[in-house]
């Protein structure tokens, strides 16, 4: 994130990196502030497996399958997908063609899916923008999906953490909320 | 360890294995062996990518769920949630699981809400384990979710009588349970009734949690706002649980897939699950505290706090603005999180207002309602094995149907016809409006108020707006009828659905005070179609009235089976006027609306004695049909006016101006009948009907009672 905030002390960052335990799985905390990327990298490991596995088409992204720009709105995707979706369709595909009809048709689906969910859609657009641009399986969203989960309970910890710290200044006496006021009077 | 977040049946192999005899038995009834169990795992995992698929794929036909009801040794042991604090995490999982296959074998053989309440299975679990119903007060929002809540306090016994009559309320009820701590039914309500518990609660001295559970459809009404913004400046503690799972129109699918969540809360609320916590700058932040300690702790809180509102997705400082503190977001099916977090802020002591963002997956556990496009969400019986759901087979369809239909015959032929509705689209039959005519439907979310006067703002720039929303949803935007399009005069047109007694929802969802609450109006046009074919040519009515607003009404239920108009395009009717249906003497029941099927049978159930009595339709409550009501005040000794709605609407009306006509200073006698001055229960239709005194039967005894043959009266009645 771009938060321009300059902390005192902030030189002692990269001790403190060092010593977290790697709940991002970072190994590069080292290398200073560049915590946007550093879940990408263990990331990257399983997607280049999961590439390699699944020999999934290396370099069309999913605006490419869909014919759209990056910045395709919601209207334009599902038009885009409706239109390929009646192409590739099995039902309609000729014989002959029918097997690749219908693998690109599921690419299709998965791309409709992911667009068209404006979280999914967020966290692809971070991946692609980082240069990766596998089609997803859903072994990969199962990973995927670990990661998030994860980095959620990271942050409810984080938030608990602050709602005890703030719960013991909350009634002191400046506090005149009506709320804090009853408060007082119920532990009188 | 990635099968313990893993679907159903895993844990169900354990709960067998207790009873060797019942485990062989569903063993082979599910998979027949380990081996099978996990590419049957692999699989559904597969279909569940799928799921959103319009088309559906080769999807196995055969049992992805149990036949029979599968053992619940677990829930057996528990009446009330006294009976679950002893339970260690593993075996609230095992709860969980158990209360889902419960929810799924009820539902299938009541019908009612199960996508929902699907997905709030471990919260609820959670929530009955951390706090202490019912000193602590749980209010579900809207109460379609709150089927785990009942089995857990003490309902489950009762739960085969959901929604029927004398059964269940399918919604929470006060006076059916303790547990209960809020009557719901409509939206959006339950923070605003949690914060008055809470105040209540402060001004008597209690120390009980206040909890409400609300999802992100209802968030999306201002009420929710209006509580919030209320909440956080009275600072009094309580819990605000936002349930996730990003459905915010009901049905949750259009007939072309699932809907995409309308609205930009929605998007602000998926950005908060996809950003990526920065605990980096935090951690610096808190080890800068440290460092410094001391006397610059509340510096260095202030920087943290300042951190923290940069760092944390955008759309959780929407909260925290307005008071609440945010925390989340939290897998809503992963028990650990829940209790832990559930725990934490209980036993916080003074915590002001908080926001717990749970995300859930509606229909969670039931691998068909997983994949429907509209997540199960209102059912009727269905197989649990298969999935299927029994639709009973009418020969005409649904007053909603036919009223879209109405609708886009009319739309075809003047395009500036436009559709509004409030989150309604599967329910209001605007689905198909939306299909034919995607750019000139609206789906506002859950806001009937904002509705109205975007109805009123479209109206002023010459389009004609059709709002399609239920007569009792309606009552939340009455100022906006008065006040933006009544006063007015701007031509907006109500199409009030659901009007009348409405069977399995209850009093909740029953439109019985719409005649009253529209006639008043000085410039309303007020009319209801007998049955189908009336109905189409009342939407081509409204169409044409282009000079001050005009609303219909019609029930839920099918068609009688009336011959419709050709291409579905009705003929606007003569306003003010009705029609004489049945020409007889003596007595003349006037009807309104659907009930005027009910005045033919009793008209035909008076014949068998010998009677032959007169059966109008008046079809407009204002402007009345003047000369009609003088007519036969004036050839019959008895006029009585039928009409599914509460005092005040239509009979009152026709009272009104016979008194003020000098027809009732006559010998001619006008007797009414209305729906009682009390609620209806829940229950099937034709039960409160008759709890009513709405039946033909009831008719026909009134109208015998009235002309002294209290004999024939009785007979007809028993």
């Amino acid at each position: 994130m771009r938060c321009g905030v300059i902390l005192p002390g902030a030189s002692m960052a990269p001790l403190h990196l060092r010593h977290r335990a790697g709940a991002s799985g970072s190994g590069a905390g080292a290398l200073g502030w560049t915590p946007v990327k550093n879940p990408g990298l263990r990331a990257a490991g399983l997607k280049t497996r999961a590439a390699v596995e699944e020999g999934g088409k290396v370099g069309a992204s999913f605006y490419d399958l869909l014919g759209i720009s990056e910045g395709g709105s919601l209207e334009e995707i599902k038009r885009a997908y409706k239109k390929m979706a009646r192409k590739y369709h099995p039902d309609v595909s000729p014989p002959d063609l029918a097997g690749e009809y219908t693998r690109r048709f599921i690419e299709l689906q998965e791309a409709y899916e992911t667009l068209s969910d404006p979280g999914r859609r967020a966290m692809y657009d971070r991946d692609l923008a980082r240069g990766l641009q596998f089609a997803l399986s859903s072994r990969r969203r199962f990973d995927q999906e670990l990661e998030e989960k994860a980095a959620w309970r990271n942050r409810w910890q984080d938030q608990l953490e602050t709602l005890k710290m703030r719960s013991m200044q909350r009634d002191s006496m400046e506090n005149l909320s009506w709320g804090a006021r009853m408060r007082r009077q119920r532990d009188e | 360890m990635a099968f313990s977040s893993f679907s159903y049946p895993c844990n169900l192999m354990v709960v067998g294995a207790s009873d060797p005899q019942k485990q062989s038995l569903f063993a082979s009834s599910l998979f027949g062996g380990a081996s099978d169990l996990l590419c049957f795992h692999q699989q559904h995992r597969l279909l569940k990518g799928r799921k959103r698929s319009c088309i559906s794929a080769s999807l196995s036909e055969g049992g992805e769920y149990h036949s029979q009801r599968p053992p619940t040794p677990l829930l057996d042991t528990i009446n009330y949630p006294i009976h679950m604090k002893n339970l260690s995490i593993k075996e609230l999982k095992q709860l969980a699981d158990e209360v889902r296959s419960d929810v799924i074998f009820h539902v299938s053989k009541t019908g009612g809400h199960l996508g929902s309440s699907l997905g709030v299975v471990e919260l609820t679990v959670a929530l009955h384990y951390v706090f202490n119903a019912p000193q602590d007060k749980m209010l579900w929002d809207v109460g379609h979710q709150s089927y785990p809540h009942k089995i857990l306090t003490g309902r489950r016994d009762k739960m085969h009588t959901m929604r029927q009559t004398n059964g269940l309320s399918g919604f929470t009820k006060r006076s059916e349970s303790e547990y209960d701590s809020f009557g719901t039914g409509h939206s959006s309500t339950s923070i605003s009734a949690a914060l008055g518990m809470a105040v209540g609660r402060d001004l008597k001295g209690r120390k009980n949690s206040v909890i409400a559970v609300i999802g992100d459809g209802a968030m999306t009404a201002g009420q929710a706002y209006e509580a919030m913004n209320n909440a956080g400046y009275l600072d009094s503690d309580m819990i605000v649980i936002l349930n996730d799972n990003k459905q915010v129109s009901l049905p949750t699918a259009n007939l072309d897939g699932p809907i995409p969540p309308v609205g930009a809360l929605s998007s602000a609320l998926s950005r908060l699950q996809s950003s990526r916590p920065l605990r980096e700058l935090r951690e610096v932040a808190k080890g800068v505290t440290k460092q410094i300690g001391g006397p610059m702790h509340e510096i260095a809180a202030k920087v943290d706090e300042y951190a923290r509102g940069m760092i944390s997705g955008s759309g959780s400082t929407l909260f925290e603005e307005l008071g609440l503190y945010y925390i989340g977001p939290v897998d809503g099916h992963n028990m650990d999180d829940l209790v832990t977090i559930l725990k934490e802020v209980k036993s916080t002591k003074t915590t002001g207002p908080v926001l717990i963002h749970v995300v859930t997956e509606k229909g969670r556990g039931y691998p068909y309602a997983e994949r429907a496009a509209d997540k199960y969400h209102g059912v009727t019986k269905f197989d649990p094995a298969t999935g299927k759901q029994f639709k009973g087979s009418a020969p005409t369809q649904s007053y909603t149907n036919y009223f879209a239909e109405a609708l886009i015959a009319e739309a075809e032929a003047d395009k500036d016809i436009v559709a509004i509705h409030a989150a309604m689209g599967g329910g209001t039959g605007l689905n198909y409006f939306l299909r034919r005519f995607p750019e000139r439907c609206f789906d506002v979310g859950i806001a009937e108020q904002h509705a109205v006067t975007f109805a009123a703002g479209l109206a002023c720039e010459g389009l004609k707006p059709f709002c399609a929303i239920y007569s009792s949803f309606l009552q939340r935007a009455y100022d906006q009828v008065i006040h933006d399009v009544d006063l007015q005069k701007l031509p907006v047109r109500f199409a009030m659905d659901r009007a009348g007694l409405v069977g399995a929802d209850g009093p909740t969802h029953s439109g019985s005070f719409d005649v009253t609450y529209m006639a008043c109006l000085p410039n309303m046009v007020v009319m209801a179609p007998s049955d189908e074919a009336e109905l189409f040519h009342m939407v081509a009515t409204a169409a044409a009235i282009n000079d001050r607003p005009s609303c219909f009404r019609y029930p839920r239920g099918n068609g009688i089976g009336a011959p419709l108009p050709p291409g579905n395009k009705g003929v606007p009717l003569e306003i003010g006027k009705g029609r004489v249906l049945i020409e007889g003497e003596r007595v003349a029941l006037l009807g309104y609306g659907t009930a005027v099927q009910s005045c033919f049978a009793a008209a035909s159930l008076i014949e068998s004695h010998g009677l032959r009595i007169t059966v109008a339709d008046a079809r407009f409550c204002k402007p009345l049909d003047q000369a009609l009501i003088r007519g036969l005040a004036k050839s019959h000794e008895v006029l009585i006016t039928v009409e599914e709605g509460s005092i005040g609407g239509f009979g009152s009306h026709v009272a009104q101006f016979m008194a003020l006509d000098g027809l009732l200073d006559g010998t001619t006698k006008w007797r009414p009948i209305v729906l009682p001055d009390r609620y209806i229960d829940h229950g099937a239709p034709v039960d409160q009907m008759v709890e009513a005194g709405l039946t033909p039967a009831h008719i026909a005894a009134t109208v015998f009672n009235i002309l002294g043959q209290t004999r024939e009266a009785l007979e007809i009645m028993s």
